[in-house]
């Protein structure tokens, strides 16, 4: 459609308004982390204007920021040092976003390529895997993890993420599959080449994008999770919205440490999601548009 | 006020002081309301959060006693290279512990401790799992005073303890030193001991000197002038004249219900073990609280004690009658505007003679210092007892829990000897960490002290039925305080029934 | 064709099995056992008193239907349902629409409008609760100063209002999400018909009604699927902001399960409510599967 020159300003305006009041929380958050606490609680709140800080940034992440630096911190830091944190959850995320991609991307072709029988109501199936409550999915993997040893381990959580990841990524994987033509796989059948090389050869590099976009989404689940990532883990790994809720104490939460932790925490899933954003933008209709 | 105006003034009023043209207690108060209370004088700025401010007393004097480390040293020859976990609540103590403390343990023992620190809910959470499954992935048990009754089979009794390993005890540990009334509230149910008294958030009356002063007013002595104070520092100054800890469903509404419930006389229980809030003295206490309700800050019924703490440090709200915990955070300039202004008494004294046991049930102890108290003990899960026991035994020892209290930020002690210790003594002035409210705090613990009842519903009581619907009534879903004293009555004598 | 080593004779025929395989084993194990040992923990209680969990009947399943706390959690969670499903359908596709263009700028909108995926639920619950406090929030402070709001008016502790404040947060958070999901289905939309209308000199609104709506009703069905799947659900920012309050205000059934599950111990109780809570989404899903004639 063609827009005249000034309903293209008007909606220039109107998209920058929207999406400013979604950023705006978000630039709330950021600003906070920069904020000693009598900015945090002033009253009228402090939007623009505020003393600035870089404590909550040197306790959580237990670093001196020199110039500005207003107190020793600790070696080893204090309660609220978090850094390892984010490695836990950033292995957490990479290995069970690797998992998951790995075995959805091979259901996926499967479901794609070939016609078999309850085909609908196997990705349904795949699909009610998630409608379980995660309560519900957290006591019997209590058990199991008691048993097997996975309990507070990083491999305990990475198979839980992957699992609470496969359904979406199954159905996105299949999507992306779907967009690829199946004639290039028939031809390269009658060349007499193997489902297996098809798969590896032609179909996967064709299916990148797809595969990058589905493993984002996936790593945001698994970096975001707050339930699992509670209960089957104790002292030796804790993911980031875990560990976000100890800033609550007894005597107070530590909004502006709070704040730090979760302004560095959307550094690296943002880039990966600006990453893929094109692939994204593509695929995540599920297949939904192909007649 | 920006930091550099702050300087500035200080400047001038420091100058003013040394030429005599203001007299002490004017200068040190207008400093205390610039946010520079004495000990913050040369200290820079600090912080109560991070657990690593630097306390007024010096630094050399807080470090454990060569002795007390020499005897872990020797003790634990046989445990060393053993892992010992505990999940905590993030209090005070166990954040001065967790960041400061056990790394002498660690270094004297060869014992790993790995401290889990969480909000209360959460430490609830992994505490009934790992009971229930038996796991023995705590080694210690941080318990709430309202979760004792549910636990108490799990844990070692500390005297058996104690007794049984002559060889691990530590000398001069004295479990007499433990105040006989926490003893009794936290940890003694039925006959057994469920842990050592670990910390005590009690209910004080804290207040603003400045205001009280401009209002011509001193501390209240009766509930009832409590309640004119509150009400007339709402309509003559700007701040609400109470504040509370009054979100639905959480446990904090429940401690405040108490606190007004036993000082009308009233009790959560009768002998006869029947729900008894909904009688003629706990009407009374309902009717009491909506009248204070009205001096507090609308935000009350969305806040727990985070909240509630936050409008006292903000100077939102002038009074609070909440968790002794709270004061040395109020002292501590950088992140308070009533850093020297606050002061503590012993809470209000009741309406009429409280309850006594024999009158309430399960063992709940009337009385206006609402304590919320918390014990420490080995599991019986553990596979490592013995070592557990070592460190239960050090982390609760006099000369560890004087390190807790000052690194600590002045939380209140367990021990009665810790109350005299020169050490904690010397945090006896204004400024983060102050121990000038303990004087209270003591007294509070010997004569009004309030304590919930034990048994083993208590949990779910304490923590849903009854907040859930006192919920409902401060949001208006009741006619009235009878109904809902009378519907609280109903859900919880079917669940303990049950 | 090449001669092929048996064990790879199933990679060369057209039998899924093996491709699924993975998929299949993962699911039996994480998602088939839990299933399973729910179905057996609701006829079985945890006894606090004896430390085992011992069989029961149907005492638990006969508890449910007689358990006002169910039913009105079972309200909560329906009006939440519907309303956060509605407002971030309606709003997802408003952005979508807006979003759809190709002039410079909007590429970096639509990069910005994803940053509320990457927060936690959990830690968007806490932002939010400091933003809705009576006394301290930035967005009590701004409905003040408009005047929709007095300030005697705490939004989460307010019964008509609390579940308004939760579904702000889950809103703000899950909205960019849809408008992902439009804006790949808007992408995809053939230009034909568009150019037709325009010959016509058809109305925008029209336009939108008879061919875009029309043309997206598939996406719109997955967006509502999988969204509705994660919201029936939720947890995070209840749990978070409220705690189910004021009373039962925002109580849902999934706090409820968690509450019975890890507070009180109740195992056998929580798994009864979970599994209904499964069964309420196996038929709406299916059901809403039949009738939007999603086929996969």
């Amino acid at each position: 459609m063609r827009w005249s020159r000034s309903t293209s300003v008007l909606r220039q305006i109107a998209a920058w308004l929207a999406v400013g009041v979604f950023f705006f929380p978000i630039f709330f958050w950021v600003t906070t982390a920069f904020k000693p606490a009598y900015e945090i609680f002033n009253q009228p709140p402090s939007v623009w204007t505020f003393d600035v800080t870089l404590r909550n940034f040197e306790e959580v992440f237990g670093i001196s920021l020199g110039f500005l630096r207003q107190q020793e911190v600790l070696p080893g830091g204090g309660n609220f040092y978090m850094a390892p944190r984010l490695l836990d959850s950033l292995i957490v995320g990479l290995f069970s976003t690797a998992l998951a991609v790995a075995v959805a991307t091979l259901a996926a072709y499967a479901l794609s390529r070939m016609a078999f029988r309850g085909r609908h109501h196997f990705v349904n199936w795949v699909l009610s895997t998630r409608m379980m409550p995660p309560v519900a999915v957290a006591i019997p993997m209590f058990f199991i993890f008691r048993d097997t040893g996975l309990m507070d381990t990083h491999l305990g959580l990475i198979l839980v993420h992957a699992l609470m990841n496969l359904p979406l990524a199954v159905l996105l994987m299949k999507s992306f599959f779907d967009d690829i033509p199946a004639e290039i796989d028939e031809s390269a059948l009658i060349d007499g080449a193997s489902r297996w090389l098809i798969f590896r050869r032609i179909v996967l590099p064709m299916a990148k994008g797809g595969i990058a976009a589905t493993a984002v989404l996936c790593f945001i689940f698994s970096w975001t999770e707050f339930l699992f990532a509670l209960t089957l883990t104790q002292t030796s790994l804790k993911t980031v919205p875990v560990v976000s809720s100890t800033f609550v104490t007894s005597t107070g939460t530590a909004w502006g440490n709070m704040a730090a932790l979760g302004a560095v925490a959307m550094v690296p899933a943002f880039i990966f999601i600006l990453l893929v954003q094109r692939h994204l933008v593509r695929g995540l209709t599920l297949g939904s548009l192909k007649q | 006020m920006r930091d550099h105006d702050r300087k500035l003034f200080l400047a001038s009023l420091t100058d003013r002081y040394v030429k005599r043209q203001i007299d002490r207690r004017s200068f040190l108060r207008s400093a205390g309301q610039l946010g520079l209370g004495l000990g913050a004088f040369g200290l820079g700025v600090t912080r109560p959060f991070g657990g690593h401010f630097t306390p007024v007393a010096h630094a050399q004097d807080l470090r454990p006693d060569p002795d007390v480390l020499a005897w872990v040293r020797e003790v634990s020859k046989p445990f060393a290279g053993t892992t010992l976990k505990l999940a905590t609540e993030s209090t005070p103590p166990s954040n001065a512990l967790n960041s400061q403390l056990k790394q002498y343990f660690e270094e004297a023992s060869g014992i790993k401790v790995e401290i889990e620190v969480l909000p209360l809910e959460q430490v609830l959470q992994k505490l009934t799992l790992d009971i229930a499954s038996q796991l023995g992935t705590y080694d210690l048990y941080y318990i709430d005073q309202s979760w004792a009754a549910s636990v108490s089979r799990d844990v070692f009794d500390p005297r058996e303890q104690y007794a049984a390993k002559p060889d691990l005890a530590m000398p001069n540990w004295n479990i007499d030193d433990f105040l006989p009334a926490l003893v009794d509230g936290i940890c003694v149910y039925e006959d057994r001991w469920v842990g050592v008294p670990y910390d005590i958030p009690i209910f004080i009356m804290m207040y603003r000197r400045d205001i009280y002063e401009q209002l011509g007013m001193s501390a209240p002595t009766t509930f009832e002038e409590y309640l004119r104070q509150a009400q007339r520092i709402s309509a003559e100054t700007d701040l609400y004249g109470a504040t509370g800890q009054m979100k639905s469903g959480h446990y904090s509404l429940e401690c405040d219900w108490t606190a007004w419930l036993w000082g009308h006389g009233g009790s959560i229980f009768n002998a006869d073990r029947k729900f008894s809030g909904n009688d003629e003295l706990g009407l009374e206490a309902m009717a009491y609280w909506d009248q204070l309700y009205k001096t507090m800050p609308p935000g009350v019924t969305t806040w727990t004690w985070d909240g509630q703490g936050q409008s006292i440090a903000q100077g939102v709200a002038a009074t609070m009658m909440s968790w002794g915990e709270f004061f040395p955070y109020f002292d501590d300039p950088s992140a308070t505007k009533v850093s020297g202004l606050m002061e503590a008494v012993r809470c209000p004294a009741p309406v009429r003679s409280l309850r006594t046991v024999e009158e309430t049930g399960f063992g709940e102890i009337p009385g206006v210092g609402h304590q919320g108290g918390s014990s420490l003990a080995v599991s019986m899960n553990s596979k490592a007892p013995d070592a557990a026991w070592i460190f239960m035994q050090w982390v609760t020892c006099q000369d560890t829990q004087v390190l807790i209290t000052t690194l600590g930020g002045g939380t209140g002690p367990t021990r009665n000897s810790v109350y005299d210790d020169p050490r904690v003594i010397a945090n006896n002035r204004v400024g983060p960490g102050t121990t000038r409210h303990l004087n209270v705090v003591r007294e509070t613990i010997a004569k009004d002290m309030g304590s919930e009842p034990d048994l083993p519903e208590w949990a779910e009581l304490s923590n849903d039925t009854i907040p859930v619907r006192l919920g409902k009534y401060f949001a208006g879903d009741y006619g009235s305080a009878k109904e809902a004293m009378d519907d609280i009555a109903k859900a919880v004598d079917g669940i303990v029934r049950s | 064709m090449a001669a092929v080593t048996p064990h790879r004779r199933w990679f060369l025929s057209d039998h899924p099995a093996p491709w699924l395989l993975p998929l299949v084993a993962i699911l039996v194990v994480f998602a088939i056992y839990p299933l399973i040992y729910n179905v057996w923990l609701s006829f079985h209680e945890y006894a606090s008193f004896r430390r085992r969990v011992e069989y029961v009947g149907w005492a638990n399943w006969i508890q449910l239907f007689n358990d006002p706390r169910m039913w009105s959690s079972l309200t909560v969670t329906f009006i939440y349902f519907f309303a956060a499903l509605a407002l971030q359908l309606v709003l997802g596709m408003a952005l979508a629409l807006l979003l759809d263009a190709d002039e410079p700028g909007f590429g970096l909108l639509r990069g910005l409008l994803t940053l509320t995926l990457v927060i936690p639920p959990a830690v968007t619950g806490m932002m939010f609760l400091l933003m809705e406090d009576p006394q301290f929030g930035v967005l009590s402070w701004l409905l003040n100063a408009v005047g929709l709001l007095t300030p005697a008016t705490p939004i989460l502790a307010t019964p008509s209002l609390a579940l308004a404040g939760v579904l702000l947060a889950d809103v703000w958070q899950w909205t960019p999400f849809m408008v992902l999901i439009f804006l790949a289905g808007l992408r995809g939309l053939p230009p034909e018909p568009y150019e037709a209308a325009m010959l016509d000199g058809a109305s925008w609104w029209t336009v939108f009604t008879r061919i875009t709506l029309p043309m997206m009703a598939k996406v719109i069905a997955v967006a509502v699927l999988i969204r509705g799947i994660d919201l029936f659900r939720v947890f995070d920012y209840i749990f978070v902001m409220t705690s189910g309050g004021p009373g039962e205000a925002t109580y849902t059934l999934s706090l409820y399960a968690w509450q019975q599950t890890f507070s009180f111990i109740k195992w056998g109780y929580g798994a009864t409510l979970s599994l209904l809570m499964l069964v309420i989404v196996l038929v709406m899903a299916n059901l809403f599967i039949w009738l939007a004639k999603v086929r996969w």
